[in-house]
């Protein structure tokens, strides 16, 4: 790091002392260990410091420092993501919204509440649940992932399939800019006129503010829900299941899927007894009678579609054991290998055969394994790339198994991230689905909300210092911008 | 001017009135003509079906129309994962036709034909336009999931893809949508497609009383209920609930809201034509339209309002959204109905009169309007797209 880096982030830093107090800012090196890495924990960088405001005027205040002193700042919630979105810089400052954990308002009458973002997204259903209502993105982190995260990622869930995802319930929210104005972004009433800001910053992975504050909407708790485990012989009897459940004209709340190995890693924290290639689980929800007409056309298509076995929730007590296998799986992976990679990407659903057979094509071709879990009713896939860290050379392995796979989704139409986000883990992917005119269009955007290049530098966008010069890719510098000097 | 035609070739150019009308064939050509228009400082109106033109202030300058009327069909239709992927020039008559006329798939893609059969693709984006069906499907932000467009300084470039799930780089169809085409060129569209259900019901409640309206709303709102529109009509006093979803389950729907008061079926047909009326509403008459929202606690006080103004009301009883059509153009009238939508904290955009755009003009904070101010040098630093 340059002397002057570090002066200019321990210059914010005592600054900061006098906004949120001495005890909120973090400068020993031990305690800044904590923020090193997120839920991605093969990337590490110790912040120069981490500052913890308390409202969203001491966000903006610390925010106007940074400004002021040309030091780059990232916004972390629970950290809990898995793409290194909040990510330090060494050069940089980390802004912790732990402090901000209030839930301000539950308006029932309106169906919303209003939270701080540190507030989980299972309070948020928690606070609603008395008043018959619930919040419908639901990620399997969701007992530790905070709302402001959840609106970096643009978070969806299992049940998203039918509900949306973040940016499909989020009415409003306080956002502190890059230059420490503070904004509110979004109405209270539908269809506001100007632009559509918050359809922006939602999913733009903290590289364009740092919310703090958000009106949620809650739905109401549906009348009837059920569950139903299928088991298959193979993964691609399942995904015919899958299909022909959509072609019958249902829209499940969930269709998930586990390969064996995945149903394996399950079982080592939840008593299930599946014993098969494939688990398909399909979640119905709705009026009692409409769901109970639809539910019995879903067995019937599993049978058909030769599934060995059907079992169904028959108390909300075997719904919850269903659903903690599905949602424990990726930390179970752990009791099966030392270490193991989390992936994410999308296909069409129709792919789902031919991408699978790829994954399985290039794990043999690496003498790794790859369980799988994924989202098959909307394609999002999340193979698990198992290895053992003590061996020479896994790692990048590994590693490079799990980029080819995300690639493999983009060749086949898809995406590289469904929820993840691109974080620092896909940056240098984002040429695989995107042009450099895409890309330039992109980070057009971004520079109207940060011209200066502060907020989360290095995420989202590739950079060349990272992924080498993108063709047609043209990122100007910000001694280029400010006028100071130009490229050779 | 010379320059654009020459760019298109002769048979692209035409006269309306005066004003020249340049028609691209494909999104190569609406960056080249932007890249030039860029150059020569000219300025640009992009228009899909026209059908929409009042939504928006008649532009101070206006060297040009670029129509998307040869940027039409269907590109890609996937029924096994319920997406299509269309030109922006695409009647969405068109495309609807293209769908439901499938009848292996039963499918059908729920944007809400607002403005008629010459409505198209790329204007109901720029427009954010809605209709009744809102209700279940969302507006064109809940169901576009990529597109394709051209800035105002030739860029050509895609944002989202063509999977329902995906959050790779930022969502630039959400700043589009609603943009009034003064950002970009929309050139394609990926859509989400949905079921055909198997049966659709509607009932309706007479009432003029507005409190009762109120009341009834509020009570069906969180009870079991997947109504696929849920209108009010005033001060008519007609709410109607239109129940999409198996034999069974509409059967139940129906029977649990005759339980909150006495409703009136409608025959399928009835039901259908209703729906069609409440698609033109915002259409009808010759005074001030405007689009409005408040929220949802605010419903009757909206529509004593409304009865107030002389005006007629119709739009989703729940959200609370919907169009206030005006028996004439008079100032004060629209002044006050404005008036009131802001008083509840409610949002209004003028659908028709330059009167009206003027009287209801929307003023973002200095910070949104910065944030605002930086997309458009962004993204059309020339100032082409008026």
């Amino acid at each position: 790091m340059a002397v002057a880096e570090t002066t200019s982030v321990l210059l914010v830093a005592a600054q900061a002392r006098d906004i949120v107090g001495p005890d909120w800012v973090v400068t020993d090196g031990a305690q800044l260990r904590v923020y090193e890495c997120d839920g991605l924990t093969n990337h590490r960088t110790v912040p120069g410091a981490v500052i913890l405001p308390g409202t969203t005027e001491q966000v903006a205040a610390v925010v106007r420092l940074c400004h002021e002193h040309h030091v780059p700042f990232v916004a972390r919630g629970a950290g809990s993501g898995l793409s290194g979105g909040a990510l330090p810089t060494e050069d940089g400052i980390v802004i912790g919204l732990s402090r901000l954990r209030e839930v301000l308002d539950v308006d029932a009458a309106n169906q919303r509440v209003r939270v701080q973002p540190g507030v989980t997204n299972l309070r948020v259903s928690e606070v609603a649940a008395p008043f018959g209502l619930y919040y419908a993105p639901d990620p399997s982190s969701q007992q530790v992932c905070t709302i402001g995260g959840n609106l970096a990622e643009n978070s969806g869930g299992a049940h998203c399939l039918k509900y949306g995802f973040t940016v499909n319930h989020v009415l409003t929210a306080s956002v502190v800019l890059s230059n420490g104005t503070i904004v509110e972004l979004g109405s209270e009433a539908p269809d506001a006129p100007g632009l559509d800001l918050l359809g922006v910053v939602i999913g733009s992975e903290g590289t364009v503010g740092i919310v703090t504050e958000a009106l949620l909407n809650l739905l109401p708790k549906p009348e009837h829900v059920e569950t139903l485990v299928a088991m298959f012989p193979s993964i691609e009897t399942a995904g015919d299941a899958v299909s022909a459940i959509i072609a019958e004209g249902v829209v499940p709340a969930a269709v998930e899927m586990m390969d064996r190995l995945a149903i394996d890693a399950a079982k080592t924290q939840t008593p299930i007894t599946w014993d098969t290639e494939a688990a398909l689980i399909v979640e119905l929800d709705g009026p009692a009678r409409e769901v109970r007409q639809q539910f019995e056309a879903v067995n019937a298509i599993c049978k058909r579609c030769g599934a060995d076995a059907i079992q169904v929730a028959a108390s909300p007590d075997e719904r919850q054991t269903i659903w903690r296998a599905r949602k424990s799986a990726f930390a179970a992976v752990g009791q099966l290998s030392p270490a193991y990679l989390v992936q994410d990407g999308v296909i069409p659903r129709t792919r789902l055969p031919e991408v699978l057979s790829g994954i399985r094509a290039l794990a043999d071709e690496a003498g790794l394994r790859v369980a799988n879990v994924f989202h098959a009713g909307d394609g999002n896939l999340h193979p698990l790339v198992l290895y053992d860290n003590a061996v020479e050379g896994e790692q990048a392995k590994a590693e490079a198994i799990a980029m080819r796979i995300v690639e493999l989704c983009v060749d086949f139409g898809g995406s590289i991230t469904g929820e993840h986000g691109i974080g620092i883990e896909k940056v240098c992917s984002m040429p695989k689905m995107f042009t450099g005119d895409d890309l330039t269009a992109f980070d057009r955007v971004r520079s109207a909300f940060d011209p200066v290049g502060l907020c989360n530098p290095g995420k989202l966008l590739p950079t060349p210092r990272l992924c080498g010069e993108v063709p047609g890719f043209y990122h100007a510098h910000p001694v280029e911008t400010a006028g100071l000097g130009e490229r050779m | 001017m010379a320059e654009l035609a020459g760019i298109l070739g002769a048979d692209r150019l035409s006269d309306e009135h005066g004003t020249p009308v340049l028609t691209p064939r494909d999104a190569a050509e609406v960056s080249t003509l932007l890249e030039a228009a860029s150059k020569t400082g000219l300025a640009l109106v992009v228009r899909g079906g026209g059908t929409k033109t009042s939504w928006r202030p008649t532009p101070t300058r206006c060297d040009a129309i670029l129509s998307t009327a040869a940027l039409a069909g269907i590109v890609d239709r996937q029924p096994g994962d319920m997406t299509l992927v269309a030109q922006a020039g695409t009647p969405l008559a068109a495309l609807q036709a293209a769908v439901t006329g499938d009848t292996t798939h039963r499918q059908r893609l729920m944007l809400d034909g607002v403005g008629g059969a010459a409505s198209t693709l790329g204007g109901i984006l720029a427009t954010r336009a809605a209709g009744p069906r809102r209700q279940r499907y969302g507006t064109p932000r809940d169901i576009v999931i990529g597109a394709r467009y051209v800035t105002g300084d030739g860029l050509a470039a895609k944002t989202g893809g063509t999977v329902v799930k995906n959050v790779a780089g930022y969502d630039l169809a959400k700043l589009l949508i609603g943009s009034q085409g003064s950002l970009a060129v929309i050139t394609e569209v990926s859509l989400k497609l949905n079921p055909v259900p198997d049966v659709a019901r509607t009932v309706v409640l007479q009432t003029t009383d507005a409190a009762a309206v109120a009341a009834f709303v509020a009570a069906v709102r969180t009870a079991a209920i997947t109504a696929t529109v849920f209108d009010v009509r005033w001060p008519e006093g007609i709410v109607a609930i239109r129940i999409e979803s198996t034999p069974d389950g509409a059967a139940a729907q129906i029977e649990l809201l005759q339980g909150f008061a006495q409703l009136e079926e409608l025959s399928p047909e009835a039901g259908d034509a209703l729906l069609e009326e409440h698609l033109a509403f915002p259409f009808t008459g010759a005074g001030a339209v405007l689009g409005i929202g408040v929220r949802p606690e605010h419903l009757a006080t909206l529509l004593a309002a409304v009865a107030a103004a002389g005006g007629l009301f119709v739009g989703r009883a729940t959200l609370v959204a919907g169009d206030i059509v005006l028996p004439d153009l008079d100032p004060e009238r629209i002044g006050r109905v404005v008036q009131a939508v802001r008083d509840l904290g409610g949002n209004v955009q003028a659908r028709r009169g330059d009167e009206t755009h003027g009287l209801a003009a929307h003023t973002a904070a200095p910070g949104v309007a910065m944030v605002e101010a930086a997309i458009k040098q962004q993204l059309d630093p020339a100032g082409v797209l008026v």
